[in-house]
């Protein structure tokens, strides 16, 4: 029976489900709203070129690609930080900076579907536009917590860091372009190992070797700057510590610093992220639950260039770890001999808020009385 | 992953011993772990451990589920393997080599000759890996044990293998052509336990790689 087959990796929600994740985005949305962000969607799918402009080559393998009847290549959209800045960059230029917009939408990925991954999934997210410095990366962090406390989680850690301080360590290290690729992959990996044997060969510094070799376990509240070494040698990477330090300095004002841990190891595998770059894990799930950073360049490759930053949670991953659903509201069964007065007494009862089905078989009052006890939180009210 | 707990997958077999060896001297504890028990489980409450007794090749899937927060495994395990687990320590013990192994009438050929040629082993995607890199194509043909015998019943031209001894090489006529890379046991983490149980994970990898470095530096002297 192929016809009842859906393809890998894709998931049908059913009404308890359904019910789970509207209440999610309502959450979502209402904060988003609450701190000026506006709703905007894009299309499901975009041309190669436009996703190729913003993410590199390097996912290549995880779009879905396909050739429209013109022959050019279309992929659906693997994320929706990129379609927000051709957005912006084309149709929002005259608007009153910094911008603030928002979106929920799905996305699609070709990667082996296991638990907490699927190869269409639902991102919750935000962007802050033409707004540069620590406030602006604060307040998108601070909403990224809002977010998870508003679905009633609260174990949870923000791991932040600024691309920067590794970017700027490793340009000035001389090393070869490929091994700052691997070097790369390493640290975000955390594979010690590996690192460890790549450095030990690696023609550079031994004061610098010590600090790309920490990197990845520098792991910590604030103080943890203190312990990264000598890195005033090399000017840009002095600035990105001070300011990481700013960013979690303005995190202070909205007392959610609890949350924040400092680690040197997130690197985030986009290649747009510039500066600020943050992740969040909840106990509860081996997996990440959202990701975000700055992006100051991305806009520019729309031809418009523009500081940004955002960030988007995993809708998927979030619903693994809430608790079920809230209380159900009361729900009406309404039946009875006389049409008229069953739509009438529904229509009354809707008018109050309740949720009312009307009985539309003709049932006896005993079988809507079992029909009731069936559901959750339903009476019955038969009209004679 | 239970917050309270470390979970630490351990592998059944040749590996346990010195795994158990090397965490009662991190000052893990380790009595009464064994695999020749019913229970899978071991809990050890008051040190917040609990440990998991699984096969091989189940720990890295374990600990990148998050059902355990650490592992200890193979390097050979988690090449094939390629889940998304952070590899902190070399834990220096459990050493064998996945080698390029042919018929000894074969021996003088040069890796290039083996293009296009039939290779069969348990581990395709470091066999297909390797000879890719080297610009070669092959056809890999996977088999679950007895790789020696692939040659010999002629469904194989050669094979990828792990091997520690290379006696099992020799008792088959085999001689191997090339080594592809050396593994030892690892400490892999979960990448998002590694974040939530810092604080605990980070002073046993400090322990860890200190014993082990320990252990490298004994071995190179009695070298």
């Amino acid at each position: 029976m192929r016809n009842k087959e859906i393809p890998k990796g894709l998931r049908d929600f059913l009404p308890e489900e359904m019910k789970t994740r509207r209440k999610m985005e309502e959450k979502a949305l209402k904060l988003f709203r609450s701190y000026g962000y506006e709703e905007v969607s894009t299309p499901t799918f975009e041309y190669l070129e436009v996703i190729e402009a913003g993410t590199g080559r390097n996912s290549w393998e995880e779009l879905y690609l396909f050739i429209d009847r013109e022959g050019r290549i279309l992929s659906l959209r693997p994320e929706m930080t990129v379609a927000i800045a051709r957005v912006a960059a084309t149709h929002l230029r005259e608007a009153v900076f910094p911008q603030r917009l928002c979106y929920i939408a799905n996305v699609f990925r070709h990667v082996q579907p296991q638990k907490a991954q699927y190869r269409e999934f639902w991102q919750m997210g935000i962007e802050l536009l033409g707004a540069s410095g620590a406030w602006a990366d604060a307040e998108v962090i601070n909403i990224a917590v809002e977010t998870l406390h508003s679905m009633g989680l609260d174990n949870f850690k923000i791991s932040l860091n600024q691309i920067g301080i590794f970017n700027s360590l490793l340009a000035g290290s001389g090393l070869e372009e490929e091994e700052k690729r691997l070097v790369r992959r390493l640290v975000e990996n955390k594979d010690l190992v590996e690192l460890g044997r790549v450095l030990n060969n690696a023609r550079i510094a031994d004061d610098l070797k010590e600090i790309i070799a920490r990197l990845p376990v520098l792991h910590g509240g604030i103080e943890i700057l203190d312990r990264l070494g000598p890195v005033e040698k090399n000017r840009q990477a002095a600035q990105a510590v001070a300011e990481l330090g700013k960013v979690y300095d303005a995190l202070k004002a909205y007392g959610v610093n609890d949350h924040i841990v400092i680690d040197m190891g997130v690197l985030r595998g986009l290649d747009y992220y510039t500066g600020i770059v943050f992740e969040g894990y909840s106990s509860e799930l081996g997996y990440g639950l959202l990701g975000g950073g700055r992006y100051d360049n991305l806009l520019q490759q729309y031809g418009f260039p523009c500081p940004a930053t955002g960030f988007a949670i995993g809708m998927d991953r979030l619903a693994l770890v809430l608790k079920g659903p809230d209380e159900e509201a009361v729900r009406f069964l309404v039946g009875g001999t006389d049409w008229e007065s069953v739509v009438e007494k529904a229509r009354e009862l809707r008018e109050q808020g309740y949720i009312v089905e009307t009985d539309v078989e003709q049932c006896t009052r005993e079988e809507l009385a079992a029909k009731a006890a069936k559901k959750g939180n339903c009476r019955v009210l038969f009209i004679e | 992953m239970k917050n309270d707990y470390l979970t630490i997958a351990l592998c059944k077999g040749s590996l346990l011993k010195p795994t158990l060896a090397m965490l009662a001297a991190a000052g893990l504890p380790s009595d009464g772990v064994t695999e020749d028990s019913r229970n899978l489980v071991f809990t050890f409450a008051e040190q917040g451990i609990k440990y998991l007794m699984c096969r091989p090749t189940d720990v890295p899937t374990y600990v990148e589920q998050g059902a355990a927060d650490l592992g200890i495994v193979g390097k050979d395990v988690i090449v094939e393997q390629q889940k998304d687990v952070f590899e902190l320590v070399d834990l220096g013990y459990g050493a064998c080599r996945f080698v390029v192994a042919v018929p000894e009438a074969l021996k003088n050929l040069r890796l290039m000759d083996l293009n296009y040629r039939r290779v069969a082993t348990k581990f395709p995607r470091v066999a297909e890996a390797f000879f890719r890199s080297q610009g070669m194509q092959v056809e890999v043909i996977k088999l679950h044990g007895n790789i020696e015998l692939a040659p010999i019943i002629g469904i194989a031209d050669l094979i990828v293998d792990l091997v520690s001894t290379g006696k099992t090489l020799r008792e088959n006529k085999l001689v191997e052509l090339t080594t592809i890379m050396a593994s030892t046991a690892r400490l892999i983490s979960n990448p998002v336990s590694f974040r939530t149980k810092f604080d605990r994970i980070e002073p046993l990898v400090q322990v860890l790689q200190k014993i082990a470095k320990g252990g490298k530096d004994r071995a190179d002297e009695t070298n």
